[in-house]
């Protein structure tokens, strides 16, 4: 195989491990302040991109040209509102069940996702086809051996990283993180301390629908195209990369996301007449390596045993 | 039957006793005859489906207002989202309701290839509008089962012919693994190998499959003058679009699965300009009843378009209802009327069914995509030069 | 009123059996009306008939005394409910789609059963039930079409291959634990449909047809003639599905009082307790896990070959959340509240066609409110009584 293939293999593989990423910080973040599991998560990036594209509908109606621009008004207005309903998801749905089972969250969260999903297809106006989300980057691109390095993908990787970064930076580096990683530690400890728990936690659950947006949108710029079902498959994948690599840890999330990229690609060049069995490949490998890990790569610290 | 009839009174008498809601409507001077459609009415293709279900509708609005009609009819259409085993369920809910007497069925082969055995069980006659699998026909015997529009097998060999001439030498084929995709894969290789035409690989993708760039990054490696695709417009629309992505330079070439406004819809820029595509039949403007139904369509005021099949849909309706005219509504009888049908008359040219079922459409159009519309080939600026087609 | 105190003299001054009978008939004519009813009115009337009567029969102590009718006389109550479900059965007689609902039900309810066993009273939440399901039809599809092992054995196949297949799953579900462990059933699911559709050996995303089921020469597909009316050849697959969902039922019921039952609850509650007691976790977890598969593969062998043709999309991971949510609905560990939850799950929405689109739509807000205002379901299961004259609750 020449460099040039290689090239384009590994810039599929970080693509696709950036918006992985992406969508397990956010499972990781729930899981974080929590210790619950949100799964309606790809859901709600799925209304984000829908969001974004109804709000491209509209700028595009109020006359505005500028791709730039359009983009700018399409991230703000679809990371406040899904940001919103993740805040709202944590009031009315999460926290009232806080006490009960920590399954019932799982479930509730999954029927949240189905119907987040249903209500699109159903409601959005011709909600059941996929929709053409518009090319608003530049699609220059240079030419490097047989590997078209586009300048809107270059965009897109660098943008989600930035994110990644800054979110990383937010958790780590500052009081709103501190707060954060307190109520992650000991919600009691924390309470007595003046924090104030459930802004905390609505505050978390926010930044990461936000994330989720962002990913949608990215998803949306990269594929050109969004359809009701797409936050099925991302959600799933990005919790089992949430999983891998460990609940409740940002790097965790990372790496797990990037490492379930790899195995999609390595999946696709080692079979390569066969390469739709790449999901087949990649949680299969999940499954084993659950089995030899069962808390994950970079394990929870906390254990019951006794 | 008597026993059933008994029972169903007793049902909606002790319905409408306690519900006290009268069930009784103003008594009718004709008999109601029940007649299905089944296509794709929701998902990806379901501009197809709802542009057959329309013309269907149509066909039986128009009979309806026909004062010599001896029976009022009903239409049931039923959604079957383009996936076998959808098309199974409703098939199976269509055939098991004795007030239907016969149906117009199916866009997608995949869900053809499921149902028709459902209908030969419960001897529900079906006439198929849109499905282009030579096995939903060819593959059995039923007598329940015929066809008024061409399988792809005539579609592929003109494919083949036309490419050839234009000068490709090599391909590289996607195909879904649907039976739909598989087919096309199988009659287009096969024609394309007898005129000389190389495969440089093949790569069957699933139908809901979301992401492309490992195969196409495969194909690019492999570097082909054309990549065909046999299969339906949404994955179509994907695959152009990642094809443009990676950067491949390569002509696109799809299947009459493809010929659909959709396509346009999907596309940005002008990514869909110069993709060729086939289709069997003539189009409607050039009908011999294409003037009249394309009228009445106007006239009933849909809001989609007819789209590449409905004109078949509106002719198999038709054909379904002369029947029922002729024999009554009565599956058996209408089975029998439809075997003889020799020289008959509809909107899409006379329809003659051989011993399984198929109606012979033996003339097949060429389409290139052309600022935003399908093009026929003769009639665009690629024939005549102005325009070329890619690696040309 | 004085029913609530004095439980025992019975519903408005009934004997017990009297009511469980009534009851029972009662059940019987409404399914048979519900299953035969066409118009959306006939069916929302049935609907909110039931509603209203289960709420107003429950007011009035009805079911504390079909509890002592249950308790006091078992096996006439068994009996009257079995010949109640044949009744239908034989009622419905030449109506293919009513019965064709009926049987569907009736698997869903197996399946929900085993379920039951694996959510409900050991708390290992499995969120691949329509892949073992699935497994079961394949396995249908497969043996019917390329061999010629009897039918009924090939019932038998598909549970065996579904266990088979899930002890693969044995060491990843056992090692872990909550979300963990509902990340590998979630995944195994995904997989599973994933496999399906780019394997072309099984059929791809095209499915597969599956041939029928035969019983000693008898081909299933074929009319019944009874009394002299050509019966619908569903009423061969209903009376099959109705002695596969009986036998889960008793199955699942001698599971729940045996010291297994026992054992798989304190699992539940508390595994490091159970396990300092010198219970064997491992093993109770891979029996309950193993019994529930088993159950779902010879259900989805039977679907597989009633329905005649199956696809991936038939086994998405959105039906196995419909059969957890039967669970839920119904209550967890509930076995009468599973019997219950199926019928509703199944049957209303192919009954009113307007929520046909709206399905599950319907059923996740459904199963949303249930979490938050009704966490233990319709029918919540009575907690476990260990007085010596205990007899066990229905």
């Amino acid at each position: 195989m020449d460099i040039g293939l290689l090239g384009q293999y590994l810039a599929n593989g970080v693509m696709l491990g950036t918006m992985y990423a992406l969508v397990a910080v956010g499972f990781t973040l729930f899981f974080g302040v929590l210790d619950v599991i949100k799964f309606s998560h790809g859901d709600v990036l799925m209304l984000g991109s829908f969001t974004g594209f109804t709000v491209y509908i509209g700028v595009l109606a109020m006359g505005i040209e500028n791709p730039w621009l359009m983009i700018a008004v399409i991230l703000i207005v679809s990371i406040t509102t899904t940001a919103a309903v993740g805040a709202l998801i944590a009031r009315y749905l999460v926290l009232p069940l806080k006490s009960a089972p920590p399954l019932n969250i799982l479930l509730i969260t999954l029927m949240l996702g189905t119907a987040i999903r249903e209500a699109v297809r159903l409601f959005y106006p011709d909600g059941s086809n996929p929709k053409n989300f518009p090319a608003l980057l530049p699609t220059a691109s240079v030419d490097l051996g047989g590997f078209a390095l586009r300048a809107d993908s270059v965009i897109l990787v660098g943008a989600g990283i930035a994110v990644i970064i800054g979110l990383n930076l937010l958790i780590n580096r500052t009081r709103l993180g501190l707060a954060i990683r307190a109520v992650a530690q000991d919600e009691e400890t924390a309470k007595i301390m003046g924090i104030n728990y459930t802004l905390i936690v609505l505050v978390t659950f926010a930044i990461g629908s936000g994330a989720a947006a962002f990913a949608g949108i990215m998803n949306g710029l990269y594929y050109n195209e969004v359809n009701f079902g797409m936050g099925l498959l991302l959600g799933l994948i990005g919790f089992s990369a949430a999983i891998i690599g460990g609940l409740g840890n940002i790097y965790g999330a990372i790496l797990g996301g990037f490492l379930f990229a790899g195995l999609q690609t390595v999946g696709a060049v080692a079979l390569p007449f066969a390469s739709a069995y790449k999901d087949v490949f990649a949680f299969g490998v999940v499954i084993a390596l659950m089995a030899w890990k069962p808390t994950g790569l970079i394990a929870e610290r906390s254990s019951d045993r006794v | 039957m008597k026993f059933t009839e008994n029972r169903r009174s007793f049902l909606s008498f002790a319905l409408a006793a306690s519900l006290s809601l009268g069930l009784a409507g103003p008594a009718l001077a004709k008999e109601t005859v029940k007649v299905g459609f089944i296509g794709p009415l929701s998902g990806g293709v379901s501009n197809m489906g709802l542009g057959g279900r329309n013309s269907a509708a149509l066909a039986v609005a128009l009979r309806n207002q026909d004062p010599n009609a001896k029976y009022e009819y009903e239409l049931e259409p039923l959604d079957d989202e383009c996936k076998p085993n959808v098309g199974v369920q409703v098939a199976t809910k269509l055939a098991t309701n004795r007030k239907v007497v016969g149906a117009v069925t199916h866009y997608c082969s995949a869900v053809a290839m499921g149902t028709v055995d459902i209908y030969h069980k419960f001897n529900l006659p079906v006439i198929v509008w849109g499905a282009v699998l030579p096995d939903i026909t060819y593959g059995n015997d039923y007598a329940e089962v015929h066809r008024v529009n061409g399988t792809m097998i005539n579609q592929n060999e003109t494919a083949a012919k036309f490419m050839t001439e234009q000068g490709y030498k090599t391909w590289a084929i996607i195909h879904d693994t649907t039976d739909y995709g598989k087919g096309h894969n199988k009659y287009f290789s096969q024609f394309l190998t007898e005129r000389g035409g190389e495969i440089l690989g093949t790569f069957g993708v699933t139908s809901d499959q979301q992401d492309f760039t490992a195969e196409l990054t495969k194909i690019k490696e492999l570097n082909p003058d054309v990549v065909y695709f046999g299969g339906l417009t949404p994955i179509a629309v994907r695959i152009r679009q990642q094809m443009d992505k990676l950067g491949i330079e390569a002509q696109f070439q799809g299947v009459s699965g493809i010929k659909s406004d959709a396509y346009f819809a999907g596309l940005s820029g002008d990514l869909a300009e110069g993709t060729v595509t086939f289709l069997e039949g003539a189009p409607a403007e050039k009908l011999p009843g294409g003037e009249y139904f394309m009228a009445e369509y106007e006239k009933a005021g849909y809001g989609e378009d007819f789209e590449a099949y409905g004109p078949f849909a509106f002719a198999a309706m038709s054909l379904l209802l002369d029947g029922i005219e002729e024999v009554g509504p009565d599956r058996k009888a209408l089975t029998a009327y439809l075997a003889d049908v020799n020289e008959h008359n509809s909107i899409t040219g006379s329809v003659s069914f051989d011993d399984h079922g198929q109606n012979t459409v033996a003339l097949i159009t060429t389409y290139v995509a052309q600022d935003g519309q399908w093009v026929v080939w003769e009639d665009s600026e690629y024939a005549d030069g102005t325009r070329k087609l890619t690696g040309k | 009123m004085t029913d609530k105190t004095t439980p025992k003299s019975g519903w408005l001054g009934l004997p017990p059996l009297a009511v469980g009978l009534g009851a029972v008939a009662a059940t019987a004519v409404y399914g048979w009306l519900f299953l035969l009813a066409e118009s959306e009115i006939a069916v929302l009337g049935l609907v909110a008939l039931a509603a209203l009567g289960g709420w107003a029969l429950g007011r009035t102590g009805l079911p504390d005394t079909l509890d002592a009718a249950m308790r006091g006389h078992g096996r006439s109550m068994n009996g009257a409910i079995l010949l109640g479900l044949l009744a239908v059965i034989f009622l419905l007689g030449e109506e293919h789609f009513p019965l064709l609902m009926l049987t569907t039900m009736l698997l869903y309810m197996t399946v929900a059963l085993g379920l039951n066993v694996q959510f409900g009273l050991t708390g290992m939440v499995n969120f691949a039930g329509a892949a073992f399901f699935g497994m079961g039809a394949y396995t249908a599809a497969v043996l019917t079409a390329h061999s010629a092992v009897p039918p009924l054995l090939i019932l038998v196949a598909g549970g065996v291959i579904a266990a088979a297949i899930g002890f693969l799953l044995i060491v990843p579900v056992v090692r872990t634990a909550g979300h963990y462990s509902a990340v590998v059933t979630i995944a195994f699911g995904v997989l599973f449909k994933t496999f399906l559709e780019v394997n072309d050996v099984l059929g791809g995303p095209q499915g597969l047809m599956v041939g029928p089921m035969k019983l000693f020469g008898w081909d299933f597909n074929s009319s019944p003639v009874l009394l002299g009316v050509e019966m619908s050849f569903y009423v061969n697959y209903a009376l099959l599905g109705g002695g596969l969902a009986v036998l889960a039922f008793v199955l699942t019921q001698r599971l729940e009082r045996s010291w297994l039952g026992l054992t798989l609850d304190s699992v539940r509650l508390d595994e490091t307790a159970s396990a300092c007691f010198g219970l064997n976790v491992v093993r109770a977890k891979v029996l309950a896990f193993t019994f529930g598969n088993v159950l779902a593969g010879v259900a989805g062998a039977l679907y597989g070959m009633m329905i005649s043709f199956i696809a991936p999309n038939s086994f998405t991971f959105a039906d196995s959340l419909l059969m957890v949510s039967i669970v839920l609905l119904g209550g967890l560990g509930s076995l009468w509240g599973t019997a219950l939850a199926a019928a509703i799950v199944v049957l209303l929405p192919e009954k009113l066609q307007i929520l046909q689109e709206y399905r599950f739509l319907l059923f996740s807000g459904l199963v949303i409110l249930m979490l938050l205002f009704r966490p233990q379901g319709l029918l919540p299961r009575k907690v476990r009584s260990y007085f010596p004259s205990w007899r066990p609750q229905q």
